[in-house]
């Protein structure tokens, strides 16, 4: 009986998670389409319920009803695995984001994330590191040409990219004292990170950008190039798992950005509530990458590798050796 | 724009991505500006200003008789040869035409004939929707010109409209409803 109690407020919470990140999409592709819409002085989707908002329904109808296609020369197993494997580490982080500070609530102590790790922050780029697995597994799998060279680009990409993106938060970090990320976030309570750490903020927004696989730096599914990337030769339930996943990875990117350098839930006006506040400040980040998504052209091959390797990373150096030297 | 404004900010603008704000500054005026898509045929229909050339139409004077003396230099300036005008004199002795046919699915509608006309009969007025799916009904006859839309005086504005209920796919004016006014597109984004 006692260890149900202590286990009940975990599922409970499990529940939640994965219910809203399941749905989270829905409204998204919404959010995406009317974004990219307005930029182009379009109205978007109006038709299907009021300014379009049941057109994620309709579109998630038409995906499951799709024919689920195997391609005759693709290695079943691997590429009915792909999806899965791909859909699994987004999820996986979202563990170990908090929400907010420890609510009281029947006279029970409710922390508001799922688990408090101690190293929070080397969980989270460990477990969104393999979401490239997904990826190799999805590319390789098809066996087609264009699936194949998208998830090479997207595993060099990805695997670059980490190494500036892993630097950038150590600064964070130095700050902090601390990976646990609710302490980094109690850290930031009187001055935000962004302030101490712009050249930090800088590089990890751009190695998110890469990481996400968003413009500018789609390369991975480049439409002009590569027909779709990776999943090319997906269809039906399938291909929108990996979608799942897409948006996902956007909101976990949203979500890091403002834990780490702009004050997670500090900074909320009288009356709203820290985890609303939270969840405010991630839907701005969402949005800034939709709005980049639709302003910028994608990087040719070549330049994205001089950016990660010849820029980021030695950038990223330089903020740990400056975060050090201002710290003695 | 973007470009001229990294070349006059040099390196220090480079260094802050001058150009790349220039662009999201863009794309987000943008984002809070009107729409310029028309709901057609459905919720909005566009109607052209005066000057727009759609179907022909014929006028007519005061006691209900047709302008056209069927002189026929509408149907020789033609580039097209979509008219035919048959002349007859009527019981008046006044010379009027007897046919007066315009083929529309030959007509390119470049408005010779209403320059060529001396009888200011011949006109192209605001009716753009010809789509059908018989081509012998795009054959129009002198009762369809006379009785076909003049040309637009207050055009340039988009109506509510609805859809026509025969499934002919036109769309008609709604009632009653408001139209967003002449030159609704110059507000779209103020300033510029």
């Amino acid at each position: 009986m006692d260890s149900l109690l202590t286990l009940l407020p975990m599922l409970v919470k499990m529940a939640i998670v994965v219910g809203v990140l399941l749905l989270l999409p829905l409204p998204l592709t919404w959010m995406e389409r009317k974004i990219a819409a307005h930029i182009q002085q379009r109205p978007g989707p109006m038709r299907v319920g009021w300014h379009g908002l049941l057109q994620p329904l309709a579109d998630a109808l038409k995906l499951l009803t799709k024919e689920d296609h195997i391609p005759a020369d693709a290695d079943r197993r691997l590429f009915a695995m792909a999806p899965v494997v791909a859909l699994v580490p987004p999820f996986l982080v979202f563990t170990a984001i908090p929400f907010g500070t420890p609510v009281q609530l029947f006279g029970q102590e409710v922390t508001l994330m799922i688990s408090d790790m101690n190293v929070g922050l080397l969980f989270i780029l460990a477990v969104s590191g393999i979401g490239v697995f997904g990826t190799i597994l999805a590319g390789w799998s098809s066996n087609s040409k264009y699936a194949v060279l998208g998830s090479l680009r997207s595993i060099a990409q990805m695997i670059s990219y980490e190494i500036p993106m892993g630097f950038s938060v150590i600064g964070v970090v130095m700050l902090a004292q601390s990976m646990n990320l609710s302490q980094i976030v109690a850290a930031q309570e009187g001055l935000w990170n962004i302030v101490l750490q712009p050249i930090g903020f800088f590089v990890f927004f751009v190695a998110g950008l890469a990481e996400a696989q968003r413009i500018p730096f789609d390369l991975p599914e480049a439409e002009g190039d590569l027909g779709a990337g990776y999943h090319t030769e997906y269809s039906g339930i399938r291909f929108s798992l990996f979608m799942l996943a897409e948006y996902l990875v956007v909101v976990m990117l949203a979500a890091l950005n403002v834990l780490l350098f702009f004050g997670g839930w500090n900074g909320a006006p009288p009356f709203v509530p820290e985890p609303v506040w939270f969840l405010l400040k991630v839907g701005f980040f969402v949005w800034v990458f939709m709005w980049f998504r639709f302003t910028f052209p994608r990087y040719r091959y070549d330049q994205l590798m001089t950016i990660g390797w010849k820029v980021l990373l030695p950038l990223s150096l330089l903020n740990i050796l400056v975060s050090g030297l201002w710290m003695l | 724009m973007a470009r001229t404004s990294v070349k006059k900010s040099g390196w220090i603008g480079r260094i802050f991505f001058a150009d790349l704000l220039a662009g999201l500054r863009l794309t987000l005026r943008y984002m809070f500006s009107h729409p310029v898509t028309h709901r057609y045929p459905d919720h909005e229909k566009w109607v052209p200003y005066p000057r727009h050339r759609g179907h022909h139409f014929i006028k007519t004077n005061e006691e209900g008789d047709v302008n056209c003396v069927a002189c026929e230099l509408c149907s020789q300036i033609c580039p097209c040869d979509c008219i035919t005008v048959i002349p007859f004199e009527n019981e008046k002795g006044d010379r009027r035409p007897q046919v007066f046919d315009i083929n529309l699915a030959r007509c390119l509608y470049c408005g010779l004939c209403e320059d060529a006309c001396p009888a200011d009969a011949i006109k192209l007025g605001q009716e753009y929707e010809v789509a059908c799916d018989d081509r012998p009904k795009l054959v129009v006859h002198l009762e369809d010109l006379v009785a076909a839309p003049r040309k637009a005086e207050d055009g340039g504005q988009l109506r509510p409209a609805r859809l026509q209920p025969d499934g002919s796919g036109r769309s008609v004016e709604a009632a009653g409803a408001k139209s967003q006014g002449q030159d609704w597109w110059r507000h779209i984004r103020k300033g510029k």
